[in-house]
């Protein structure tokens, strides 16, 4: 009885450094990529003590790869990875069949939705030029006069004509101009789950990473297992580790 | 039996009839006084520090009061700690519980209760282990593990000591991991998903059920056999509760999840093919075999042969159904609970037959039918039943020469 109740209690403490082993395994043969992250619905991004986390590469537009097949809920894919010039990656193309030869990492696909994307051309007041890119853009034609409301970072957040009734108050900065041009395209979008999407932070931390992530880069150091299977090792807000 | 294992409403029983069994001339007085005081002892310890089972509780929520402090401990993510630290702290207070739980309740056998609640410390502070170096690592990869590894580690320890409490906790870590691991494979739309869910965990109510009544007839396994009944039993009548209502009752299941229905369906059927080889078998045993073979049937079934996504159109006639089956569940097991003698059952039994009364009387979908009926004509149905089982009861007893009192 003794020595039995000694050996499942070993058990228990082998299950534990076991996982400590593994990940640690992971990390010291993995190949260490770096990944920008996207923007988050701020309601979402904070949860207890977890900073959710969205990447460039989570949303994959598949016309824009050249990509023709289909793909199912909860299937596994390969994302074909790219080092950009400031050291980041980004995805080239996606697969069903593990890419030989090619840098990649590993996901399983939440759905593929047809979608729209938009390019406005928007002149001020000043007559200069800007180029936006709406996630949805309605109800308005060339030659309207229309008030964008963008963040740090340019990202539309919310745009009305002038003439409206209703006018959105604007957290971030406001754009006042004529549309001069509106390019619609449509495109195949792939939602893709990495298991990299949350990331632990002491608490109270997950707030200060909230507030600063609009003006500043947030990247993420993941280190990739040979199948592609990707793990967090870091986090960097603006340059700086995040601890 | 021991005298440690019977409680104090057993004694006073006991001595009632002591004195009917010397009147009757079956037991001299020398005799009941022997018989009485061998119960005397445990009937001064309770009056003076409580009841054994007291002690038990205390301990045991004492346990999982220090368990959930940890667990709390570690989502609060202390900063000053070191990594080391961390792991530190779990590994010793893990340890340490284990120790002297088994130091308490074996080696020195002073504090049996006490240890047997320190033990069940130890498996809670290895699942918040668990979480916790998830969380140092940052390892988020696949959330359903955490539950799975929990639940695995835990239970061989459970058949090892003979402990309820230690089966229970995998029981229940191991259903948090089904539902998790579920979740995953199916689709995202959340009230679906609801709908799937019930179908699941009525046929995971259903396996656990059977493997429990396998374990109560096997007599080395008889002591940690009531988890799985109990837990079985409530999760199988709260699932098929749930189907009798008009929004659960529209579609019932999701073949996407097939490998779970396989893998859940042949623990069940292992478990009564166990039941063939058992000496042992209770009172109705094939009836029951048989009404839950019928009840997987039906829901794996229903749950295979909806195609995925979510309902079409509503299906009255499939509510209809789960109504109808839900109260022959229902007098299935208040019936077998009395003739096995298992009040468990019976009170499972009475719990769901409240509540199906209650949301019947409410229910919108009896609208369509005439409700008074409904009611008259069950009333009745009981009422007869009653009367039948009163009469034969009367011919057993009038055989045996005993009059029955009033009441």
């Amino acid at each position: 009885m003794r020595s039995k109740f000694i050996l499942l209690v070993l058990l228990q403490v082998a299950v534990l450094s076991g996982i400590i082993a593994y990940r640690q395994y992971w990390v010291a043969t993995g190949e260490r990529i770096l990944l920008k992250t996207a923007p988050v619905d701020p309601r979402d991004l904070f949860r207890g003590d977890y900073v959710n986390l969205r990447y460039d590469i989570s949303t994959i537009d598949l016309e824009k790869l050249g990509v023709k097949e289909r793909f199912q809920e909860r299937e596994r894919v390969y994302v074909v990875l790219e080092r950009n010039p400031d050291s980041t990656f980004d995805a080239t193309s996606v697969s069903r069949v593990l890419p030989a030869g090619k840098r990649f990492i590993q996901g399983r696909v939440q759905y593929e939705r047809a979608g729209s994307k938009w390019k406005v051309l928007l002149r001020d007041d000043s007559e200069n030029l800007h180029p936006l890119t709406p996630q949805w853009f309605s109800n308005v034609k060339k030659g309207d006069r229309v008030s964008f409301c963008l963040d740090e970072r340019g990202q539309v957040l919310n745009f009305f004509k002038e003439e409206a009734e209703y006018k959105p108050k604007c957290r971030g900065r406001s754009l006042n101009g004529i549309v001069e041009e509106i390019e619609k395209t449509e495109s195949r979008i792939l939602h893709v789950e990495y298991g990299i999407e949350s990331y632990f932070v002491e608490e109270g931390k997950g707030r200060a990473v909230e507030s600063s992530r609009g003006k500043e880069d947030l990247r993420v150091e993941v280190s990739l297992r040979k199948d592609g299977k990707g793990i967090i090792t870091a986090l960097f807000l603006g340059g700086r580790l995040v601890r | 039996m021991s005298p440690g294992r019977e409680d104090i409403s057993f004694q006073r029983r006991l001595e009632k009839e002591a004195e009917i069994w010397v009147e009757e001339g079956l037991i001299s007085p020398i005799q009941r006084d022997r018989i009485v005081s061998r119960y005397r002892v445990l009937k001064e310890a309770d009056e003076k520090a409580g009841p054994g089972k007291l002690i038990t509780t205390l301990s045991i929520l004492g346990s999982i009061l220090v368990g959930v402090g940890v667990i709390l401990f570690v989502a609060s993510n202390w900063s000053l700690i070191p990594k080391w630290g961390k792991l530190g702290i779990i590994f010793s207070s893990m340890m340490a519980s284990y120790g002297f739980g088994f130091y308490f309740r074996y080696e020195k056998a002073s504090y049996p209760r006490v240890g047997a609640s320190l033990i069940l410390l130890g498996s809670l502070i290895f699942g918040a282990g668990m979480f916790l170096i998830t969380q140092i690592y940052h390892i988020t990869v696949h959330y359903p593990n955490g539950p799975l590894m929990w639940g695995l580690g835990v239970l061989p320890l459970g058949y090892l000591l003979g402990f309820k409490s230690l089966i229970s906790l995998a029981i229940l870590d191991l259903l948090i991991w089904l539902g998790m691991e579920a979740r995953f494979w199916i689709s995202h739309s959340s009230y679906y998903g609801m709908m799937t869910m019930v179908n699941l965990y009525l046929i995971a109510g259903i396996a656990l059920w059977g493997i429990g009544l396998m374990h109560r007839e096997w007599r080395s396994l008889r002591a940690i056999s009531s988890p799985y009944i109990i837990l079985g039993s409530l999760i199988t009548f709260s699932g098929g509760y749930l189907l009798t209502f008009e929004f659960f009752g529209l579609l019932a299941g999701s073949n996407t999840l097939w490998m779970f229905y396989t893998g859940i369906t042949a623990l069940f059927l292992l478990s009564v093919v166990m039941r063939f080889f058992s000496k042992e078998r209770e009172k109705g045993w094939g009836p029951e075999v048989l009404g839950l073979l019928i009840l997987t049937g039906i829901v794996l079934y229903l749950s295979l042969s909806s195609p995925p996504g979510p309902p079409k159109a509503s299906r009255p006639d499939l509510r209809l159904f789960f109504n109808i089956l839900f109260a022959l569940e229902i007098f299935g097991l208040i019936i077998l609970g009395f003739v096995r003698r298992y009040p468990a059952y019976v009170n499972i039994g009475v719990l769901f037959f409240a509540l199906d009364v209650i949301a019947r009387y409410f229910d919108l979908f009896w609208k369509l039918l005439p409700r008074s009926l409904f009611f008259i004509v069950g009333g009745l149905l009981l009422l007869l039943g009653g009367i039948m089982l009163e009469r034969k009861r009367r011919r057993v007893l009038a055989s045996f020469n005993i009059e029955e009192a009033d009441g």
